[in-house]
């Protein structure tokens, strides 16, 4: 779910800052197909865009480790949002446009780096693996290519000011539909989105400054998401994490917050095989630990939940969440919190690693 | 001490508010003088800070051009192969020129704005309206982002298309300009294909980049695509600082002529505070006292005069600027901003030159009548002496200034020199009017009829006016000199240019479009019988002795280059001049801008070309080249094919046949089959329209500065009779005693006025003819390279003489409305001293 921030980004670019940030999030949609329960997603084809829905994106997280064993993270994201409801069109008058959002937390510090484009004209996009024969997603010389027809295994390849990091994905796991069978509500009033994700990617790749070059390895997770109007009225953000346990399970959930402190929950519990059970908001206890004013780099420090409590009744779970660096602020168009969390169980021993987003705190 | 100070400054002060008119007066050549001079400052500063952004384009930094080698365009695909080979300071460019019906130019500038390295969002506008202001611009049917100065002259209304002479439309309109974009309508690169109908760019800009990097990115390029350095802001200076050089000098002009009525005004204010002066001293103030009393005085009318000066400078240059921006851009493709910086510089330095000038005209002479002993000051048989002392100084120091310029004159090379001897003539001029109107009065006393004693007494009376109307005089000769000066100079310019257009623009049409296939065009208008003839150019943009310079390819067998006009030749005429480069090889025509600026010379030989491959050419003959910066070559186009391997098509030129009634519309038919869009030809009569309309906005900034100028000097007239009013209104009531009538009175105050301002007027008709001489000769040529006749008309002359009257008339109708108020308590007065 990681998405409406992508969505907000998105609607943003690379116009708005604005008291609303979410405003064009909660905005209805109209003229664009909207997202209706009862789809089946169908690969290959639904990793391609789907520029007839408003908002899209394909978000990749990856908790990794050098050779000392030290944890580095990366972020990047492509988001595609269609300006009008009109008919696509190639050329420079096409309605599509492009984002990109790349970051990486290192032992340094947090780094990260903000891209736009038009539709239309080649400089940014995704293919449609069934045409071409391959997934690449792109935005200048930002470059997500399958070496086969899907989205695995492929090579990730960017750069953030001079550093270069480059992957290889490969999956070792089957996706996983959100919500029901990848239609994900976001409220009681009917916003919702497409939503599936690929938890299991191994990744393996380095990260090059100029001067050294660091090898790097651990695991990713895959978010795609799509729609046309995924946040209600009411819904000032969202705090967002997924979690990679040490004992093969993965852990995806979210909460949207409602004005009125009835926040919407739900969520994913992936087991080591692959399976996932659904979690709705009866089954997530999640609780605000800490808050800690941080330096968020446009002359201001903002207060940001930083540590947080999860319990999972059904799961016999609880875990804690805390940030590998408080400082892994995204200072983009619109502002947001993304970065690596480590993961402990509630004796305080390390349980696993995971990323954490959180929006609308700006 | 202080206690003093501050009580001989109120005696001294007292004055001002004793004759708020004259203190009105001071101020207000103060003001308009500084005002004009900092206007142009002001303008100038702001363009000079315009053309060092020229490094920068829509406040992104474009340090480098990528651009087809032979003016054909850069391919979209190529700009996306680079960007995705990672060269993200790249962003396209499509620049268009349009025209309205109403002939005004329009410069139109795309570009994508998600690619521009910089965001044009303005985080302080209203999110929701800029996030649909900014979705409307990129998406169809787009918004023309219009300055709204622009917007005002066209009358353009927020939302309106506007409608091209070529019946196309441009995006709906929105007021709004961006950093660097000057007069020019930013679109996005969507419209501008749909508005062009073509795919191609005209460049790539490039951002900031390592010479590493640049190294990489100059080896992606395609063999046709270049990539150059962006020297427009090193050019722009060196092109138009003749131009700004030009403004300065007519800026300090209206500051002299400003400086005339503080010298009026100062005259009166010494002649009324001599007896302020001599009590002063009389009661014991020491003479440092006083001078520190005189200084701070002068010291407060500069900031006062200064500041307001300043302010008025400011809304003048708004004013001027939004004309001159135009003229900047239309001639030397200088982008100037819209939005005027103002130097704390320029205030600093207006203050400086307004001290300097009160200095001069105010603590100067209230120092020197310091000097003297206290009652040899109050006497009047001293002002007279004083009178005849100051012509005769001026007269010597006019005669020394005139020596000055003739020996300076055959030694300037720069427009500043130029304008310096400019001035010393122009002064020279004014300070030996005195000595003219003094000469004038005592011929025509002497030929006025004994028996008319009224007359001779009228007359006569001009010998007690002339201290006070010396000053106006001076201020109004300079006035009349500059206007007639620089409208002979427009005149001859313009005439020059008309006839030099009638030439060059020979041909029906003009059209520019690379995908047009011109000799297919050529072979179908001459086989369907509309086509009388044809020159198809090409040409090559280079560097010659670090300026831009044009080589241009001409056919020499088409009707145009047959009459070139000359303005130097080789040989017998500039017919076999012109045989001699069309017939043998190895011979160049360079613009006169090459002969004038470079200083070649016909019979020279010159090396045209880059590096190794450049080749030697003899100079045949010098052609006329008006408002072009650059210098240009002409070379057979076979030459330029073989020598420059990159060379570009200029465009082809059609002469209809004139028997064919329809062959207009069958070109066009002809023109649209082979791929030209409406806006790719223009017709002869558009063309000229455009260039005449460009050469009047130009010179219209000079009109504006014309006519404040003549203003400043009507006041400076008005100032004087004031005083004089003032001086002598206890005389005017005894003669009013005496039984003469108020008109009488008034045409004895007229008459030395009217006889002052004709012999002025009579002065400024040769001086305004040498001031235009001197322009046309020397300071033309060696700011811009042009050279043409002087055009000498008297029609101007005669409108000035009207327009003299008319401030006259004017003048003596407030002096004489005047008169009515203060006549009868200058009676009662009498009554009492009597």
């Amino acid at each position: 779910m990681r998405l409406l921030v992508r969505l907000l980004l998105l609607c943003a670019v690379p116009v708005v800052v604005a008291q609303d940030r979410l405003g064009d999030l909660r905005d209805a949609g109209e003229g664009y197909r909207q997202v209706e329960p009862g789809f089946a997603l169908e690969f290959p084809r639904d990793h391609g865009p789907h520029p007839d829905f408003r908002i899209e994106w394909w978000y990749l997280t990856a908790n990794l480790k050098d050779r000392d064993g030290r944890h580095w993270g990366l972020q990047w994201t492509l988001f595609r949002q269609a300006l009008s409801p009109n008919p696509v069109t190639e050329g420079w008058h096409s309605n599509q446009m492009w984002m990109a959002h790349a970051a990486i937390t290192t032992p340094e510090g947090h780094f990260h780096e903000q891209r736009f484009a038009r539709g239309g004209i080649g400089q940014a996009g995704v293919t449609h693996i069934a045409e071409q024969g391959y997934f690449n997603a792109w935005l200048d010389d930002w470059e997500w290519r399958s070496t086969a027809a899907a989205l695995f295994p492929a090579r990730l390849g960017f750069t953030i000011g001079e550093r270069e990091i480059t992957l290889q994905l490969q999956a070792t796991g089957e996706l996983v539909r959100n919500g029901v069978d990848g239609y994900s509500q976001k409220s009681a009033q009917g916003q919702a989105s497409y939503y599936y994700s690929q938890p299991h990617i191994h990744v393996r790749g380095s990260i090059t400054d100029g001067v050294q070059s660091t090898a790097l390895e651990g695991q990713g997770w895959l978010d795609r998401e799509w729609s046309s109007q995924p946040l209600a009225a009411n819904q000032q953000g969202w705090d967002w994490f997924s979690l990679h346990l040490d004992d093969g399970y993965k852990l995806m959930v979210y909460q949207l917050r409602h004005d009125d402190g009835a926040h919407w929950l739900s969520g994913n519990w992936i087991n080591p095989r692959g399976g996932a059970s659904r979690l709705e908001r009866a089954g997530i206890e999640l609780e605000l630990l800490a808050r800690r004013e941080i330096d968020t780099g446009d002359n201001r420090r903002r207060e940001v939940p930083l540590e947080w409590r999860v319990a999972l009744p059904e799961h016999d779970r609880r875990l804690r969440i805390r940030p590998l660096y408080d400082q892994q602020w995204m200072d983009t168009t619109i502002p947001y919190w993304e970065g690596v969390v480590l993961v402990e169980d509630d004796a305080g021993r390390p349980a696993g690693v995971g990323y954490m987003e959180l929006t609308g705190y700006d | 001490m202080n206690r003093r100070l501050s009580w001989v400054l109120k005696a001294l002060l007292s004055h001002y508010w004793r004759h708020p008119w004259q203190t009105l007066f001071m101020l207000t050549g103060l003001v308009a003088g500084v005002g004009l001079w900092s206007a142009v400052q002001i303008i100038n500063h702001h363009a000079e800070a315009s053309y060092r952004d020229a490094q920068s384009l829509l406040g992104a930094q474009a340090s480098h051009w990528i651009q087809s080698r032979r003016d054909e365009g850069v391919e979209p695909g190529v700009y996306i192969d680079l960007r995705r080979a990672g060269y993200r300071q790249l962003f396209p460019l499509i620049e268009l020129q349009v025209s309205t019906p109403g002939g005004q130019t329009l410069d139109l500038i795309a570009t994508d704005l998600m690619a521009l390295p910089v965001s044009l969002l303005d985080e302080e506008e209203d999110s929701d309206d800029f996030s649909a202001t900014w979705l409307d611009f990129v998406q169809p049917p787009y918004r023309a982002w219009v300055p709204e100065t622009l917007a005002a002259e066209l009358g353009l209304a927020e939302g309106e298309a506007l409608a091209l002479r070529d019946g196309r439309r441009l995006p709906p309109a929105l007021y709004r300009a961006n950093e660097q974009q000057g007069r020019r309508i930013l679109l996005d690169i969507g419209a501008a294909q749909s508005l062009s109908g073509l795919q191609r760019l005209d460049y790539i800009a490039v951002g900031e980049i390592t010479p590493e990097e640049q190294a990489r990115l100059a080896a992606l390029l395609p063999p046709e695509l270049e990539m150059v350095e962006n020297q427009q802001h090193l050019d722009l200076q060196q092109l138009t600082a003749s131009l700004h050089t030009h403004l300065t000098a007519m800026s300090l002009l209206s500051f002299a002529v400003g400086l005339f009525i503080v010298f009026n005004a100062v005259r009166f204010s010494l002649w009324y505070r001599r007896s302020t002066l001599l009590n002063l001293r009389l009661m014991g103030c020491d003479t440092r006292l006083l001078i520190v009393a005189i200084g701070l005085e002068t010291l407060g009318w500069s900031l006062l005069g200064s500041g307001l000066g300043f302010a008025l400078g400011v809304l003048l240059a708004q004013l001027l600027l939004p004309g001159l921006g135009a003229s900047l851009q239309s001639l030397y493709d200088a982008v100037v901003g819209v939005d005027l910086g103002v130097s704390p510089l320029t205030l600093l330095m207006a203050w400086s030159i307004t001290l300097l000038g009160l200095t001069w005209a105010l603590a100067w002479p209230l120092y020197r009548q310091l000097q003297r002993s206290s009652f040899e000051a109050a006497r009047s048989a001293t002002l007279l002496r004083d009178e005849t002392d100051a012509r005769r100084w001026l007269g010597w120091a006019a005669l020394g200034l005139g020596l000055l310029a003739l020996a300076w004159y055959p030694r300037i090379e720069n427009a500043t020199e130029g304008f310096a001897v400019l001035g010393v003539v122009l002064f020279a001029a004014a300070w030996s009017l005195p000595l003219v109107l003094a000469l004038g009065l005592r011929l025509l006393s002497a030929v006025l009829p004994q028996r008319r004693l009224l007359l001779r007494w009228m007359v006569s009376d001009g010998w007690t006016q002339m201290p006070s109307l010396r000053s106006a005089m001076m201020a109004l000769l300079l006035a009349l000199t500059a206007n007639l000066g620089v409208g002979m100079l427009v005149d001859s310019f313009r005439d020059a240019f008309v006839g030099w257009l009638e030439l060059r623009q020979s041909a029906d049409i003009y059209l520019r479009n690379p995908n047009v296939d011109y000799a297919e065009l050529r072979r179908r208008g001459l086989a369907e019988g509309w086509l009388a003839d044809s020159h198809s150019r090409i040409g090559v943009t280079t560097r010659w002795r670090e300026r831009p310079t044009l080589v241009r390819g001409i056919d020499p067998r088409a009707p145009d280059s047959l009459q070139l006009p000359l303005s130097r030749w080789q040989g017998d005429s500039p017919a076999a001049a012109l045989a001699t480069w069309r017939e043998q090889p190895g011979k160049v025509l360079i613009n006169e801008q090459v002969m004038f600026l470079a200083g070649v010379e016909v019979g020279e030989s010159i090396r045209i070309g880059d590096g190794a491959a450049a080749r030697a050419y003899e100079v045949v003959g010098v052609f006329y080249d008006y408002g072009n910066p650059y210098f240009q070559f002409y070379l057979p186009v076979a030459v330029v094919a073989s020598q420059f391997s990159h060379y570009y098509s200029r465009g082809i030129a059609l002469w209809l046949d004139p028997a064919d009634q329809q062959a207009g519309a069958r070109a066009e038919a002809a023109m649209l089959t082979l791929g030209a869009g409406p806006g790719d030809w223009i017709s002869q009569a558009e063309i000229r329209h455009l260039s005449v309309g460009i050469f009047d906005r130009t010179f219209a900034i000079t009109a504006s500065m014309n006519a404040l100028t003549m203003l400043v000097a009507a006041i400076a007239l008005l100032a004087s009779l004031l005083a004089i009013l003032h001086e002598r209104m206890q005389q005017f009531a005894q003669w009013r005693a005496l039984g003469l009538r108020q008109v009488e009175i008034l045409l004895l105050i007229a008459t030395p006025l009217l006889v002052f301002c004709t012999i002025a007027w009579l002065v400024s008709i040769p001086l305004g003819t040498l001031l235009s001489w001197i322009l046309i000769d020397k300071l033309n040529v060696v700011s811009f390279g042009w050279s043409m006749p002087l055009l000498w008309d008297l029609t101007p002359a005669v409108w000035l003489a009207g327009l003299v009257l008319l401030i006259c008339a004017a003048t003596l109708l407030l002096v004489s409305l005047r008169w009515r108020r203060q006549m009868p308590q200058a009676l009662a007065q009498l009554g009492e001293i009597v």
